[in-house]
């Protein structure tokens, strides 16, 4: 047990000094420029909690980030790179929206329709992301370069689709499609988007998968020495295969929920917030965890605080948004730094 | 007696909690060779190591041609003439032997004066033997080419004492040969050597001199006339009551026990990458050894037995069923068990927890993993606990990264995952390399109870006597083929080393 006491105090000490590190940077900079300190530290940390809305808010980005961050940090158990997170959340978003758009005139109930785009939108995201894994396990191409590249095929496909004639909304002078059916959109309880549901089953579903099956440990084992893991008869292809198909599903479900509950159409460029991608801040957020998928929710959810604080003090104190990006870096360079450290890998 | 050419005095060194030097004095003379004997880790590596300013002495003094110096890096080492060529090689794989030599030495920023280095390099080769292809990629040639290539970049900088930790490890018999050749002529010309050795042999037929160490402490020098073989190893082991035979070897018992009538493991004229035309068989009450200087087909025999659908002709049967084509983990389920060579690279999963390491490999069985898939790890938890306590595997407790683990304890808990599931084989690889002789001991008993109650055991090894300890025969491979095959009462360390060097 002296094993786990020490990491959790280890961890305590990581994060402690690397929000302490950041914050203290991003307020210098705030006095410097003549900010009032106390109200913008106020306002970046309990501007989630001082309002329902707030709250509210924090949640509607937390949930995609939470999806974007297991794209990235799934495959990254092994070593490999999902740069695609934010692609792969598109297309899952395209393809609802397609579907349900081309669907429409059956007009099947939303006890039907909503669990079918689900699985859609799973499938779509698990299209490229099995393609970069399938890619990688089979021709030895590296997953970075294929999830890059098909980030531009998920972006033209939402534009293919949102200009089609079919599907665009002839009014806007945006690339953005016709609303989906209302059988096909997701409501909430008290302002927060019933997609939490989702998103807690993901969590549940992810937990469970890596610690108790015998699949999550063959991802762990490759995670830990892909040699040993291929010794000892693990398949190491396979695992790579999976594990991009799963980040690439979870991406995909992130997308889903951002149409069907937030915006109830595809919009080009839907995926962001605060003008930040998705993919990219779940990447960051990754970085953060090291690749621990446990502390994902944990640390979407943080995030999301952030994001959430930042918006507030552009609208309350003008200060622009991009400093919290600042210190969201510092926060990330300094686990990593300090994580490596303290294992004495450093040296 | 002249001034000593290097002098460390009262050298300490803890890591951790280990006091890995423990005041030692140690100095050399100009023109010798010079033995530093004695068992892993008894602090041979770490003192050189200290005198190459790889590590910093806690207290101590070292001193070159009788003045006091602090050398703080290898740099200030290679200054003061000390080259060392370490175990594994240092060498930059997509580097030729030249740019490996010149790297970090020659010319300014902008110009590499090829020519003038070639001319050098082979002046120093053939005055000392030392002859390798200088435009060979680095990653293509043998250990022993590496040696030399090591060497002479350290003559290049101009070592006037040269220290050689562990030469011998992968060479076979003939480099070894070539290598004391080349390094009685360095002796002639002014160079020193420092020979860091494990092995008896070695001492007697290269060394000059020797000084013993054991636990961090130096136990004394004897020159060449005082040399002989009691007095070593009495000097290497020193409150251990052992047979003075030829070396450092445990004393297990073998009974002769009563083999099966079928054999548990057969090959029947297999081939592979790598592996030609291979038949022999295991019987269970069987301990069959296979001899072979590494990279003459030992690691892919070891693979193929696990690997199965690598075969490309001939067939390998376990207790009679062929198991040609069927995965890892069908293999294992036919009650095969495997411990790898590399027990760090191949072994274990490194950041896992003991647990997590327990079940590799046992991740197919019923006991472990429901049909649904989900794993049993209270299940596992409690193999993990009896494995730790029947091999006495020393940590705090289960959930311990194995990496924390020190070698003999990695290998221990290895063991004991193979016998975790009462297989009816086992092919065990190198199980005792870099151990201390109570490890070895207790994997011996281990090999030895497993062939007692009935289990076949196919045992790859490069050292030869360990495998004589305990084989009931002893296979041979050699380029991978086999090259003889040897029963009990002919075991002859000469002929089976003959045959393991193609002789």
């Amino acid at each position: 047990m002296g094993d786990i006491k020490r990491k959790f105090a280890r961890g305590v000490l990581i994060y402690g000094v690397s929000i302490g590190l950041s914050l203290a940077l991003v307020l210098a900079v705030l006095a410097l420029l003549g900010y009032d300190v106390g109200r913008a530290f106020t306002t970046l940390f309990f501007t989630s909690f001082r309002s329902a809305f707030g709250f509210r808010e924090t949640i509607k980005k937390a949930i995609p980030l939470m999806f974007t961050t297991y794209a990235f940090t799934i495959p990254f158990m092994i070593k490999f790179f999902n740069i695609g997170g934010w692609g792969q959340m598109l297309f899952g978003g395209t393809a609802v929206t397609v579907v349900s758009l081309l669907l429409a005139p059956v007009g099947l109930p939303a006890i039907v329709l909503v669990p079918m785009l689900l699985v859609v939108g799973m499938a779509a995201g698990a299209l490229p992301a099995g393609v970069a894994g399938w890619l990688k396990a089979r021709h030895d191409i590296n997953p970075i370069i294929s999830t890059i590249m098909l980030n531009f095929v998920a972006f033209y496909t939402v534009n293919l689709a949102a200009t089609a004639d079919r599907f665009k909304d002839p009014t806007a002078g945006h690339p953005i499609t016709i609303p989906l059916p209302a059988a096909a959109t997701l409501g909430t309880w008290w302002g927060i988007p019933q997609s939490i549901l989702g998103a807690v089953a993901a969590v549940v579903f992810v937990h469970l998968l890596l610690e108790r099956t015998r699949l999550g440990y063959e991802i762990r084992a490759v995670g830990y020495n892909e040699n040993a893991a291929r010794t000892y008869g693990i398949n190491f292809e396979k695992t790579i295969l999976f594990t991009f198909l799963l980040s690439g599903a979870l991406a995909g479900l992130g997308g889903t929920f951002e149409v069907m509950n937030i915006h109830g159409k595809l919009i080009e460029g839907f995926a962001k917030t605060s003008g930040a991608q998705y993919g990219i801040l779940g990447i960051l957020t990754s970085l953060v965890v090291a690749g621990n998928p446990l502390s994902v929710p944990v640390a979407a959810f943080f995030m999301s605080v952030l994001l959430v604080g930042a918006d507030s003090l552009q609208r309350v104190m003008q200060v622009p948004v991009e400093m919290v990006f600042v210190s969201q870096a510092v926060i990330v360079m300094s686990v990593v730094v300090l994580r490596t450290r303290l294992s004495g890998k450093g040296r | 007696m002249t001034r000593p050419l290097v002098e460390l005095r009262a050298v300490s060194k803890q890591f951790g909690t280990v006091r890995a030097l423990d005041g030692v004095d140690f100095s050399v003379q100009r023109c010798e060779i010079r033995g530093l004997l004695g068992e892993n880790g008894a602090g041979k590596s770490t003192l050189m190591k200290v005198l190459y300013g790889l590590y910093a002495p806690d207290s101590g003094e070292v001193r070159v041609d009788g003045e006091p110096v602090h050398i703080a890096s290898p740099r200030d080492s290679i200054d003061l003439g000390i080259g060392m060529v370490h175990q594994v090689s240092t060498l930059v794989p997509e580097f030729n032997a030249v740019e490996n030599i010149m790297m970090g030495g020659e010319g300014d920023s902008f110009t590499l004066p090829v020519a003038a280095v070639e001319r050098r390099i082979r002046e120093l080769s053939d005055d000392f033997g030392l002859e390798f292809p200088l435009d060979a990629k680095v990653k293509g040639v043998s250990a022993g080419v590496k040696q030399k290539i090591e060497i002479v970049r350290a003559l290049y900088r101009g070592a006037r004492l040269l220290i050689l930790d562990e030469p011998t490890t992968s060479l076979v018999e003939s480099e070894f040969v070539q290598l004391l050749e080349s390094l009685k002529r360095l002796v002639t010309r002014g160079v020193t050597v420092i020979f860091i050795t494990h092995k008896m042999r070695e001492v007697m037929e290269a060394c000059d001199s020797v000084t013993v160490m054991r636990k961090g402490r130096v136990q004394s020098s004897l020159g060449r006339g005082e040399m002989t073989k009691e007095r070593l190893v009495k000097l290497m082991f020193l409150e251990r009551d052992i047979d003075i035979t030829d070396s450092a070897l445990p004393n297990v018992t073998v009974k002769p026990t009563k083999r099966s009538a079928r054999p548990l493991l057969e090959l029947d004229t297999v081939g592979a990458p790598g592996l030609h035309d291979l038949s022999f068989h295991v019987h269970g009450g069987e301990i069959v050894g296979v001899a072979a200087v590494s990279g003459n087909g030992e690691r892919e025999l070891a693979e193929i037995i696990v690997h199965p659908r690598n075969i490309t002709s001939g067939e390998i049967r376990v207790d009679g069923a062929s198991v040609n084509g069927l995965s890892t983990l069908d293999v294992f389920a036919w009650g095969v068990a495997f411990t790898p060579e590399d027990r760090v690279h191949e072994g274990v999963l490194n950041d896992g927890s003991i647990v997590e390491n327990t079940l590799l490999g046992h991740h197919g069985e019923a006991r472990f993993v429901s049909h649904r898939g989900f794993v049993r790890w209270n299940a596992v938890r409690q193999a993990t606990r009896s494995v730790i306590s029947e091999y006495n595997v020393d940590t705090p407790d289960e959930t311990l990264a194995i990496r924390r683990l020190s070698g003999g304890n990695m290998q221990k808990s290895i063991i004991g995952r193979a016998f975790v599931s009462d297989p009816r084989v086992l092919v065990t690889h190198n199980p005792t390399s870099g151990l201390d002789i109570s490890t070895v001991e207790f994997i011996f008993e281990r090999l030895v109870r497993m062939r007692t109650e009935g289990g076949a055991v196919l045992w790859i090894s490069e050292d030869l006597d360990e495998l004589m300890i305990l084989s009931d025969r002893i296979v041979v491979l050699h380029g991978g083929s086999i090259a003889g095959e040897f029963d009990r009462d002919r075991f002859d360390k000469v002929a089976i080393g003959l045959k393991m060097i193609g002789g």
